[in-house]
């Protein structure tokens, strides 16, 4: 308890209250250890039943006696699961670029420029953070499939790129950024692309940091606007390639080998973004 | 304001000696007009995108939802007539039970599993990052990939039944069942697949309690239950109500889950809001019908964020 163990007396406490303090911790280790085996043994399945062997007796009435790679090589071999992988990355990556580059122009524009019209498009901006994105997805679609880009990558992308969430982010730090780092810049004769690109971009690496993975993680996760708007091959992402797997017929082993494999690159980014991760979460409440 | 810099400039040219220091009004106002050309061209990418994705789609599902609107882009304005008929559809009805009942069982579900998990993790000495990570990890996987995961756990001859099998139990139909069952199913899923969230907002606001509050309670005499109850939890409480909107928010636009698990089934026993909109909308093509369903949706998340929005601006004044 961080009351106990920030207090000065810790040291103090005689014994019997330090091995009570002792057997405390060592009960709450193995609760905790109990509830990881809830939050972590669903994915574990995942990758045993999807490197089981076909036909070999596996979960959940037995673990397989050896593992293979061989439904993994199936499904980047067979059906178009590998054009589905490559429109989830581009529907995250472009995005992710494109959100963060107009977004970081137009928060710095909002914070730090005048102009007419200004706080009217901050506050409508901000606004729309209101209306869930159910709310406007028919009309969304039809102005997509008007602009002819039903089942296109770029109808796919296009309107995700509109981030609120983003803007009133970046804005947030580029508003308290000191007014003499641009004066500064403005008397060495920095032009208005030099002073964004070489002086504010920099110093939001962090917001920008967070921005990307939380937009990346959210494309790659994103279900019901691909699904309206992707229903070909050719704009179909993962998640909604393996929610059709799921309902079809496919192979218990096919599926888990899917979703494991759509799962790495979310693990990738927690290996190595954990404390930028957590630190995002409880710091601006960013929500993925 | 170009009128208003006119002014100023030649005021400053017959008078000099009102706008001190002598700077160069010209090139003053120049430079406003520069800033102001800048600023406008910094947002025009995102005014191009918002104009276009945000804003039109907001006024259009307003307008679509007084319209019949066919694929085709004929539409017929039918003033309320949409909204009249939500009111006497019994499937709409179905869908907002559905909805309601679903929020009901997840939110204080989402919210009894995160608090408790950020609870532990606070007092837990050793191994904190280890273990946050490990019940943190769900919360990077979709929605999608949670169902497909649980609707094999699930399943009838999933790991859950054959435990309950080898107790001379089951099977019990998770997914299949009696509606409170199902939706607690579908309830679980989103748990275990965002509880990581709200716990770490949680933890952050624990961490924030003042170590002395709690000192005082234990020399007081107060347990860890009392402790819990009448000091920690008291504290929290904005966190908590933050969480609670947000969740309820999150609850109110549950889909891709059900599409995934029970595809609104069974019987409509989990048809939910949005699966209904998505239903009119891309089973039926009754785009007007289905704009107006997404209005309905609107206007709930919006008293939300009203609700939370006045909670926050008189928590600030105090």
């Amino acid at each position: 308890m961080t009351a106990t163990v920030s207090s000065p007396t810790v040291g103090l406490l005689p014994t019997p209250r330090r091995s009570t303090e002792k057997r405390r911790q060592r009960t709450l280790t193995w609760v905790l250890a109990v509830i990881s085996l809830f939050t972590v043994a669903p994915l574990i399945a995942v990758a045993v039943l999807a490197l089981s062997p076909a036909d070999a007796p596996t979960l959940p009435y037995a673990l397989p006696s050896s593992l293979t790679l061989d439904n993994i090589i199936r499904i980047f071999n067979v059906g178009e699961f590998p054009l589905w992988l490559w429109n989830s990355f581009l529907y995250s990556a472009v995005s992710v670029v494109v959100v963060l580059l107009t977004a970081s122009m137009a928060a710095y524009a909002l914070a730090r420029k005048r102009f007419p019209g200004r706080n009217a498009l901050l506050w409508a901006i901000i606004a729309t953070m209101m209306v869930p994105v159910q709310a406007t997805l028919i009309p969304t679609f039809i102005l997509i499939s008007k602009m002819g880009g039903v089942n296109t990558l770029w109808g796919l992308i296009l309107p995700t790129l509109a981030n609120a969430q983003a803007i009133f982010l970046i804005r947030q730090f580029v508003r308290d950024m000191p007014e003499e780092l641009f004066d500064a810049a403005r008397i060495d004769g920095a032009g208005e692309w030099r002073t964004f690109w070489q002086i504010v971009l920099p110093l939001i690496r962090p917001v920008l940091a967070t921005l990307a993975i939380f937009v990346f993680l959210w494309h790659w996760n994103d279900l019901l606007w691909p699904l309206v708007v992707g229903q070909s091959d050719a704009a179909r992402t993962l998640t909604v390639g393996l929610a059709t797997l799921n309902t079809e017929t496919a192979s218990t082993s096919n599926v888990m080998a899917a979703t494991l494999v759509s799962f790495i690159p979310c693990l990738v980014i927690f290996a190595l973004l954990q404390k930028h991760i957590v630190a995002s979460i409880t710091h601006s409440g960013v929500k993925g | 304001m170009s009128v208003n810099t006119r002014t100023r400039t030649t005021l400053a040219g017959r008078h000099p000696e009102l706008t001190a220091p002598p700077l160069k009004p010209f090139g003053a106002s120049k430079a406003r007009s520069r800033e102001a050309l800048a600023g406008i061209l910094f947002v025009l990418p995102t005014l191009v995108i918002f104009g276009l994705f945000k804003f039109l789609p907001i006024f259009g599902a307003g307008a679509m939802s007084m319209t019949e609107y066919s694929l085709n882009g004929d539409f017929e304005f039918l003033g309320a007539e949409n909204y009249t008929r939500l009111a006497a559809d019994p499937n709409f009805w179905q869908s907002l039970k559905v909805t309601f009942l679903y929020v009901a069982i997840f939110v204080p579900f989402i919210i009894a599993v995160s608090l408790a998990g950020a609870v532990l993790l606070d007092k837990l000495v050793r191994f904190t990052g280890t273990f946050r990570a490990l019940l943190f990890i769900p919360y990077l996987s979709s929605f999608v990939m949670a169902g497909i995961i649980w609707t094999w756990i699930f399943s009838t001859d999933g790991p859950l039944n054959a435990a309950l099998g080898s107790l001379g139990m089951g099977p019990v139909p998770f997914t299949s069942g009696p509606q409170l069952l199902v939706l607690l199913s579908l309830a679980v899923v989103s748990v275990w697949k965002g509880f990581g969230y709200s716990m770490l907002i949680f933890l952050a606001g624990l961490k924030a309690q003042p170590a002395e509050v709690h000192e005082a309670a234990r020399i007081d005499g107060a347990g860890a239950w009392k402790s819990f109850w009448y000091v920690t939890l008291p504290l929290l409480k904005p966190v908590v109500f933050f969480v609670l909107v947000i969740e309820t928010i999150v609850g109110f636009q549950v889909f891709d889950t059900i599409y995934v698990m029970t595809g609104g089934g069974p019987a409509r026993a989990s048809h939910s809001l949005i699966y209904f909109l998505f239903d009119e909308g891309f089973k039926f093509f009754d785009f007007g019908y289905a704009s107006a369903i997404g209005v309905v949706l609107f206007v709930i998340v919006l008293i939300l964020s009203l609700i939370q929005q006045r909670f926050f601006e008189g928590k600030d004044s105090k």
